[in-house]
């Protein structure tokens, strides 16, 4: 009862899901060395927030409320940066952490920001500053960790309902990885394996891609946009050797999503929609159980 | 109370070095040719690689073919012969390192230290043979693209359209395939990749003064970036070892389909590793590549070794590398100086990065369960330096009457169990087997400083520890985490 009031917003979710992958990281991949770099992901992004809302805020009284609310927000993407950013300058860093985070305010279409905070952090440091860089190569490639990732990944999607995203983009592309590895070329099934069990990918297919602030609004359109993700992003990977090839085609696609909103009309996405529908239902669950645990 | 040190160093040689990489060796006898030990030069800079590959071939030159599959024809301008000794001079300059440091006497403050060097250099012997083979062209959907004789080397590059038609079109020219080589060339084959296939040409061969064979250098433009190690598996069993020695312009190059682990660095160890480094460091890796899940890629030594930059390593246990040995290793965008022309030797070219070389070297032991794909790899903008280090330190001697010698006695005696438990350790060796080595090769301070009196105090402590489980400490910090969100989230 207590833990389901507590996640009530999926944010929490996804919070406690990139921690546990970044304590795995830092416990038994080494990552300890990049201690500074998490930090200043987190404390750059956490103060340009708060500058923002006081900048921006439409009423300057409680810019500190709305900055509270979209402190889950700016965790989420400091976990992205840190999952996935690699560099060794403290400059590159903040100004990765800063892109990410200005970009939800200044790049806005619509009342609706355009990109996904990290994935614009990441491709704008990588193409801007050159002296960042991607490795999916850091997860190493145990299948117990493409098990795992790929649950939790799961229950995420499945409390947000934007399953449709994560497995139609990782089947689309994972199914043209085996047409091409396995059918077409015949390499043993340990090597298409390998290609896919990359945290990397998994971390994108479940929390890069699926933010529902970033996607289209239509199912119909959200799998068209998915469907051309995978496949622009299969081509550039295998053919043209771009490493990181889905975060940068999930960039460029970005601004597509308003024309597919504008195309197929639906309501916006709410972080709070279903869930305060959610507590309701949980409440009088709750309310029951009480009063049957006094009987 | 460390005066002064230095170094000193061992260049390693972790196992004699046998050509294997990314062929296969062909034998018409049923040859038990055996690659363990493998060494490439990359050089990558856009999209153009330089590949040089280290040929130290033993047996009889006419039994040795190599094939390694390239994306590209190569033109005759894009393959040569290079100098064998850059291989060792790569080496020696990245190998890890032991460093030497003195104490000085606290009660004396006059001591002169003195410094020497050692250097345990890797056997290679290479060993003289020759070979002649006939290539017949059959109709087997093999076409043969080019063929060149390259100092001692016939060179021919071969595109098929199958694998069954290559692997007939290799057995009737006298070539035997290991049958686990089929596996791949399918893949490659139909990955678009040709085949460079070399032999030993007897006559030039006969001609050379010298008894090994050279290393090859291929170039070539392609966006992959990769080394085929799958044919190499071919027709080994067990682990293999392969260094990359690799050089960029612009930083690092990593692995990008395996996990890049630093190996093991800055490490104080006792005194009496120093007689056996190699074994040691060997253990070291071995252990290290068990811990690490096996498929990774171990870097060992990554520093900007560009011609201007002259703070190469810390220590450096051989000369650096010189303009020309990198030119030879590949690297282009050095090349072009007239070495008779030193009027711009005073002129502090400007650094717009089109100069600068940075050397990686990359330590991989493969076998077909823990890699199944190719190398592929990555320039990286990461330019911070790195080193396979270890440290030994001699104790001070003399007389320890005063106040700070006895406090100096009781501290070695505190680092001297330190290096001990650090060795176990780095070496996942059991403690006992050291007691030998530790008698023999000691300079204690005193009798109770000794190696081999320390021994018995770990053991005894050692059992008193226990390990606390990995598990537990992600379930710990999981629960912290959930614990930390709901508090935070009550703030909120």
């Amino acid at each position: 009862m207590f833990v389901q009031n507590i996640f009530k917003d999926v944010r929490y979710y996804q919070i406690l899901f990139q921690s546990i992958f970044l304590s795995y990281g830092i416990i038994f991949l080494h990552w300890q060395n990049e201690g500074w770099l998490y930090g200043t992901y987190f404390i750059t992004s956490i103060v340009t927030q708060l500058l923002c809302e006081i900048i921006f805020a439409k009423n300057k009284n409680y810019f500190l409320d709305s900055f509270k609310k979209s402190i889950p927000s700016v965790i989420i993407s400091s976990f992205g940066l840190s999952l996935l950013l690699k560099t060794n300058l403290l400059w590159v860093a903040i100004f990765a952490a800063f892109v990410s985070i200005i970009s939800k305010y200044i790049i806005r279409i619509n009342g609706k920001h355009i990109f996904n905070p990290s994935a614009l952090g990441i491709v704008a440091t990588i193409l801007l500053t050159g002296k960042a860089w991607v490795n999916a190569g850091q997860w190493g490639s145990g299948i117990v960790l493409l098990f795992t990732v790929f649950c939790l990944g799961f229950i995420v999607v499945t409390k947000v309902q934007n399953i449709t995203i994560s497995l139609t983009f990782l089947g689309v592309f994972v199914g043209l990885l085996f047409m091409r590895q396995i059918i077409y070329l015949g390499w043993p099934i340990d090597y298409f394996v390998q290609s896919i069990s990359t945290g990397s990918l998994l971390l994108f297919s479940f929390f890069m891609i699926t933010d529902p602030k970033t996607t289209p609004n239509h199912t119909v359109s959200k799998i068209i946009w998915c469907i051309a993700i995978a496949f622009v992003a299969f081509y550039l990977a295998t053919f043209k050797f771009i490493n990181a090839a889905p975060i940068f085609v999930l960039v460029f696609a970005q601004p597509l999503v308003p024309l597919l909103d504008k195309l197929f009309k639906t309501k916006s996405y709410q972080w709070h929609n279903k869930i305060e529908h959610k507590i309701i239902s949980n409440f009088t669950i709750n309310k029951l159980s009480i009063n049957n645990s006094f009987n | 109370m460390k005066k002064k040190l230095f170094i000193i160093a061992t260049a390693i040689a972790i196992s004699p070095i046998l050509f294997s990489f990314c062929g296969f060796y062909v034998s018409k006898a049923d040859g038990t040719l055996k690659n363990k030990t493998s060494q490439v030069i990359l050089v990558r800079d856009g999209n153009k690689t330089v590949l040089t590959m280290y040929n130290d071939f033993k047996g009889d030159t006419k039994d040795f073919a190599m094939v390694v599959p390239v994306p590209v024809v190569l033109g005759k301008d894009d393959i040569k012969v290079v100098d064998q000794s850059i291989f060792q001079r790569l080496n020696d300059y990245s190998a890890p390192r032991l460093v030497e440091y003195w104490d000085q006497n606290p009660c004396d403050q006059y001591t002169v230290n003195e410094s020497s060097i050692s250097m345990a250099k890797a056997d290679i012997v290479s060993q003289r043979g020759n070979a002649n083979k006939r290539v017949k062209d059959k109709d087997l959907g093999v076409k043969v693209e080019a063929k060149y004789l390259i100092g001692e080397y016939d060179i021919l590059i071969l595109s098929a359209k199958e694998s069954g038609g290559l692997k007939e079109w290799l057995t009737s020219n006298g070539y035997k395939i290991p049958e686990a080589a089929e596996e791949v060339l399918d893949p490659y084959i139909k990955s678009n990749l040709k085949f460079f296939v070399v032999k030993v040409n007897e006559k030039e061969k006969n001609k050379l003064n010298n008894n090994f064979l050279r290393p090859i250098q291929i170039n070539f433009n392609s966006p992959k970036f990769m080394l085929p190690i799958r044919l190499g598996m071919a027709n080994a069993d067990g682990d293999q070892d392969l260094i990359v020695y690799a050089f960029s312009r612009k930083g690092r190059i990593e692995c990008t389909n395996y996990r890049n682990v630093n190996i093991a660095t800055d490490k104080n160890i006792p005194l009496f590793v120093q007689k056996n480094f190699n074994s040691f460091y060997s253990n070291l890796f071995t252990k290290q590549w068990d811990n690490e899940d096996k498929s990774v890629a171990f870097l060992e030594y990554a520093w900007d070794v560009s011609p201007q930059n002259f703070y190469h390593c810390d220590p450096c246990i051989a000369t650096a590398p010189s303009q020309q040995d990198l030119v030879q290793s590949g690297v282009w965008w050095l090349g072009g100086k007239d070495w008779s022309d030193y009027s711009d030797i005073n002129n502090d070219e400007p650094d717009n990065g089109s100069k600068n070389v940075h050397f990686t070297r990359l330590h991989f032991r493969y076998n077909r369960k823990s890699f199944a794909q190719d190398l592929s790899f990555q320039v990286t903008p990461n330019t911070e330096t790195f080193q396979a280090r270890y440290v030994i330190t001699h104790p001070a001697t003399g007389n320890f009457d005063c106040t700070a010698g006895k406090k100096y006695l009781q501290d070695l005696k505190l680092r001297r169990k330190k290096e001990l438990n650090e060795l176990t350790i780095l070496t996942g060796t059991n403690i006992n087997n050291w007691q030998e080595a530790a008698a023999q090769n000691d300079e204690a301070s005193t009798t109770e400083t000794q190696y081999a009196n320390l021994l018995p105090q770990i053991k005894e402590e050692e059992q008193k520890e226990k390990n606390i489980p990995a598990g537990f400490i992600v379930f710990g910090i999981a629960i912290l985490a959930s614990v930390s969100i709901i508090k935070w989230k009550g703030v909120i």
